[in-house]
């Protein structure tokens, strides 16, 4: 009985280690982009479609933390950026941003483009981007 | 006529498909797509309730037609300058079967970051929603109210557009003028040739809030309607050329003008648009109409309000006929043909947004007709309201 609470016990916290609840986000551009610091409300444009001067590069529906971002960022739920990009998209004004499966792949992508802007987690930030602005 | 455009689109769309298996590193093409599958019926089989311009409509039987639609875009990125974008649209308009329409095809090049010019067949962007009406999933309402949308069926220009965009501080704007001209086949047969079409849409968001102004003018011109040509052949010969031209329809010219609001504040939603119609033809009446929508937004349900409201503001009675017993008859006629349709429409639903991209709406109407059978098609003699109409619609997009 004691060893069963015990490996819950351990395997809830491993859970927990393995998904932190509140990481650190990191905005990140391509680091030829001359902006250096940005504030939320300006990072956020860029993914509600408001600005295209960044091209904005999305995770795939179910990576946690689009969903993060999307809360604590651009502070709509996901249906609610799926609305305002279909109105867009559908108005010919603005293309969805492209989305991919994982931070490497985020990365690879603003490395890859100089107008991007993307996000990762924090401890995932490595040379081949510049953070521009960091939520906790 | 709709052969030609089908195979049109369907070139196009092969086109951009074309182009992107043969350039890796050049253009980019993106497919996308939106639909809504709808049941809608009503209290009455008396009347059939309709969206604008559709030959038959919901009674007492439930109906698919009214409220569902299907539509696919392509756009093909050429460079950062120049793109091509396609959207066919499949829905019930103008015949009582389902019809495809090649809904925008048109270049866009960008100028620069502000500047942006379109030609091809490009919306028309009549009302504030315009653009997005047919997309469900973009909308919070089931449908837009037909008491403003139905006033002008003006859906795309063939012409050209320039479009502005840019930020002022934290509010953005949007300007965009288009010329062009368009033909509407309408439901009794004839159709409509709006040529020449100047179109103005402003556009300036802050935050939550978003402000529209729009102005369209155009010159007008109705064929192939026997009814006007009978018509004009009976007045002919009784002598009433005045009538004539009072009601004639070539040549006419017509404005369009509105003023939209929205908000998206803490979860409170409102959209709405008033408008005002003017034209120099008692065919086509003078009308102000709007409607207003509150909403709130409970996590993924949002349930909602709506009023919508059409009225006349030209006479309702036609005087320019003599009054004598010989002419009574064509007096009626006259007179029935200057009366717009009048109605108003309390609406409640509720939008569930029960998985991602795709939404589920239920929403009743209660539309009051006044002095007539207000927006109602194939009505029975003695038709009244007010009736109840209700709609259960799915809202996706690809």
């Amino acid at each position: 009985m004691k060893t069963t609470i015990g490996m819950m016990v351990l395997a809830a916290s491993l859970c927990a280690a393995a998904a932190p609840a509140s990481a650190e986000i990191a905005v990140i551009v391509n680091p030829k982009n001359p902006a250096t610091r940005m504030f939320s409300e300006q990072a956020a444009q860029f993914f509600i479609g408001k600005s295209a001067l960044f091209t904005p590069i999305e995770y795939t529906d179910g990576v946690a933390i689009r969903n993060e971002f999307h809360t604590k960022v651009l502070q709509k739920d996901s249906a609610q950026i799926k609305s305002i990009w279909s109105k867009l998209v559908f108005t010919g004004k603005g293309t969805a941003p492209q989305e991919f499966k994982s931070a490497a792949d985020v990365k690879k992508a603003v490395a890859a483009d100089v107008s991007a802007i993307g996000y990762i987690d924090k401890s995932a930030v490595d040379d081949s981007v510049k953070v521009i602005l960091t939520v906790q | 006529m709709k052969h030609p455009m089908r195979s049109t689109l369907v070139a196009a769309i092969l086109a951009a498909f074309a182009m992107s298996a043969h350039a890796a590193d050049g253009p980019t093409v993106t497919i996308s797509g939106f639909g809504t599958a709808a049941l809608t019926m009503s209290d009455t089989d008396d009347a059939q309730f309709v969206r604008p311009n559709q030959v038959a409509g919901a009674g007492e039987s439930v109906r698919t037609g009214v409220d569902s639609n299907f539509g696919v875009q392509a756009t093909a990125k050429i460079n950062d300058s120049l793109s091509f974008t396609g959207q066919g649209l499949v829905r019930k308009i103008a015949r009582d079967h389902y019809g495809a329409e090649l809904a925008w095809a048109f270049a866009k090049y960008k100028i620069n970051d502000d500047f942006a010019v379109r030609a091809g067949r490009v919306g028309a962007p009549v009302y504030m929603i315009s653009d997005f009406r047919s997309v469900g999933y973009a909308n919070t309402m089931l449908r837009p109210p037909q008491e403003v949308y139905g006033q002008v069926n003006v859906d795309t220009l063939d012409g050209v557009d320039v479009v502005y965009q840019h930020s002022f501080g934290d509010t953005s704007v949007t300007a965009q003028l288009g010329f062009g001209r368009t033909k509407v086949n309408l439901a009794s047969g004839a159709n409509v040739k709006y040529s020449p079409v100047t179109a103005l849409h402003l556009v300036a968001e802050h935050g939550p809030f978003t402000v529209r102004f729009g102005h369209v003018v155009a010159d007008f011109s109705v064929y192939d309607s026997a009814a006007f040509t009978g018509l004009y052949a009976t007045l002919n010969r009784v002598g009433q050329t005045k009538a004539v031209n009072d009601f004639r329809i070539t040549d006419a010219k017509g404005s369009f003008t509105s003023l939209g609001f929205t908000m998206d504040y803490n979860n409170i939603l409102v959209q709405s648009e008033y408008a005002v119609r003017k034209t120099d033809t008692l065919v086509v009446h003078d009308t102000t109409s709007y409607y207003a929508m509150l909403g709130y937004r409970f996590g993924k349900f949002t349930p909602y309000y709506m009023y919508a409201n059409a009225k006349q503001d030209d006479a309702r009675t036609y005087a320019g006929l003599p009054n004598v017993p010989a002419l009574a008859p064509l007096a009626a006629a006259l007179n029935g043909i200057v009366k717009a349709p009048l109605q108003s429409t309390n609406a409640v639903g509720v939008r569930w947004d029960f998985y991602k991209s795709a939404a589920l709406k239920v929403q009743i109407d209660r539309v009051t007709p006044r002095d007539g059978v207000g927006m109602f098609v194939n009505a029975k003699p003695g038709f009244q309201g007010p009736v109840t109409v209700g709609a259960v619609a799915l809202d996706f997009v690809f």
